[in-house]
């Protein structure tokens, strides 16, 4: 008796490994429009009304976790902004430079207004109502869909003002890497497999923003022989067809260089703080002749 | 003995709904130590501890399908994955017989950290970068210490609302907790 349980047991077992290796190369060999992709879909699009629900649910209590945390960051932060302030008090001498910036942060404010985004650009508020599990990836859900107009491609920018008349919340968020009725993936730009073309504002150096595993936003490719100091912003350039160009990515960290490299390697500040990210903007560019963005 | 069956059935797909809604809504907005807890493995680890390899591993590919779908993953990528857990937890937690706290946190632990190890594999076949001791640094040690600790509270108010049974009582009960 316990033979033939042990066997059964064994069979199952097997027949479940072979179903799950079957599902997987039959999700990476089929099309997009495929059976098990659609089944996929399908699923998706019950799951998403539970998870846009809960989100409306657990959104007090994220409040209250997150008003817990500030609170007990509260005391060490204030004592860490005095010491900042006292600082930015010294460098008077800055003044004028920071105004300066200070036109060119208004100037990227008024990305909208200025043409930055193609004409016929549309946007569209969406709701995050869930977020990668893993560092493997990064990317977060949105409670918009094909049926709000969003599609593969699409750029993805912050609506979340943190700090009154400042980029942070406003900068790139990311793209739409896949989409149901009415929800779609948002892969972030600190994903390990994100890559934006971009460009440093000032001295024009452009590269290539990449994410990683960690969580860190670094520009790579970037010709040593260009002086690039902190503090500058990092908009999009362009190129490669899938963000417009101008878009605010973040500022400029910290610079590194290694005499193996023939590239700085610079560590990018984003604009949109991805662990308290609640609402983004879609981006609906007007649909290209091919009818997709051109891939990244 | 069908009815009971369907009891089963039916606090399995339950289990599913809650971790469905519960993983993506709140769990991972909050993380610990820079990681979130996996409830579909949790889950997983306490249905194979309870009922043994072949219930653990039926609930772990039916978690996998619903975390795949849920998070619009590669379908099957979890399944594999967590069905090799729930066999491994079941026969393991079958040859110890009565758990004790630890050893639910150590065997929590340790498939945890065994599946986020297939799951690097397989990330690491389909391309992201990243070296292998920063993934264990900042992912999967801390990915299974929490999913260790976590599982502590989530199998005992599992126990204690009787949507699982003792493996004691289980062996007791029934002829499914036999060793092979």
């Amino acid at each position: 008796m316990l033979r033939t349980q042990a066997s059964w047991r064994r069979l199952v077992f097997v027949i479940l490994i072979i179903a799950s290796l079957a599902l997987l190369t039959v999700t990476f060999r089929e099309s997009d429009s495929g059976p098990v992709h659609a089944i996929q879909q399908a699923g998706a699009s019950l799951v998403t009304p539970l998870q846009a629900w809960g989100a409306k649910v657990a959104k007090p209590f994220q409040d209250g976790y997150k008003w817990l945390k500030t609170l007990w960051s509260a005391h060490q932060r204030a004592e860490r902004l005095e010491k900042e302030l006292q600082v930015l008090q010294g460098r008077a001498i800055a003044l004028e430079e920071a105004a300066e910036e200070n036109e060119r942060l208004r100037a990227l404010l008024a990305l909208r207004e200025e043409g930055v985004y193609p004409d016929g650009t549309d946007f569209e508020v969406a709701n995050v109502v869930g977020k990668s599990p893993t560092r493997w990836q990064a990317w977060v859900l949105i409670d918009k869909g094909s049926q709000d107009g969003v599609r593969v491609g699409l750029p993805v920018v912050g609506a979340t003002p943190l700090a009154g008349e400042t980029l942070a919340g406003k900068g790139l968020v990311g793209k739409v890497i896949e989409v149901t009725a009415h929800t779609a993936k948002v892969q972030l730009i600190i994903d390990p497999e994100s890559g934006v073309s971009a460009r440093i504002q000032g001295p024009r150096a452009e590269g290539i923003v990449e994410g990683s595993v960690s969580g860190k936003l670094v520009m790579d490719y970037v010709d040593r022989d260009i002086p690039v100091e902190p503090k500058l912003v990092v908009v999009t350039s362009g190129y490669g067809g899938v963000y417009p160009a101008g878009i605010p990515i973040g500022i400029v960290a910290a610079v590194g260089e290694e005499d193996v490299n023939i590239y700085k390697e610079i560590e990018v500040e984003p604009f949109v703080d991805f662990r308290v990210l609640e609402q983004v903007m879609v981006l609906l560019l007007p649909e290209t002749p091919a009818g997709q963005e051109a891939s990244h | 003995m069908v009815i009971a069956r369907l009891r089963a059935v039916g606090k399995a797909l339950l289990l599913l709904v809650v971790a469905v809604v519960l993983q993506t809504v709140l769990i991972s907005h909050v993380s610990v130590l820079g990681v979130t807890a996996d409830l579909f493995l949790i889950l997983t680890v306490a249905v194979a501890m309870a009922r043994g390899p072949l219930y653990g591993a039926v609930f772990g590919f039916i978690a996998g399908l619903g975390a795949d779908i849920a998070f619009l993953e590669p379908l099957g990528m979890r399944s594999l994955i967590l069905v090799l857990v729930g066999y491994a937890v079941g026969a393991v937690g079958e040859r110890l017989g009565v758990l004790s706290p630890w050893a639910v946190f150590l065997l929590a632990g340790g498939s945890s950290f065994v599946g986020q190890f297939f799951y690097a594999l397989f990330q690491f076949v389909i391309g992201p970068r990243a070296g292998f001791f920063t993934v264990v640094g900042i992912q999967m040690f801390p990915g299974a210490l929490l999913d260790g600790l976590v599982t502590l509270p989530v199998y005992w108010l599992l126990i204690r609302l009787r949507v699982l049974s003792t493996p004691h009582a289980e062996s007791k009960g029934t002829s499914g907790g036999g060793g092979e």
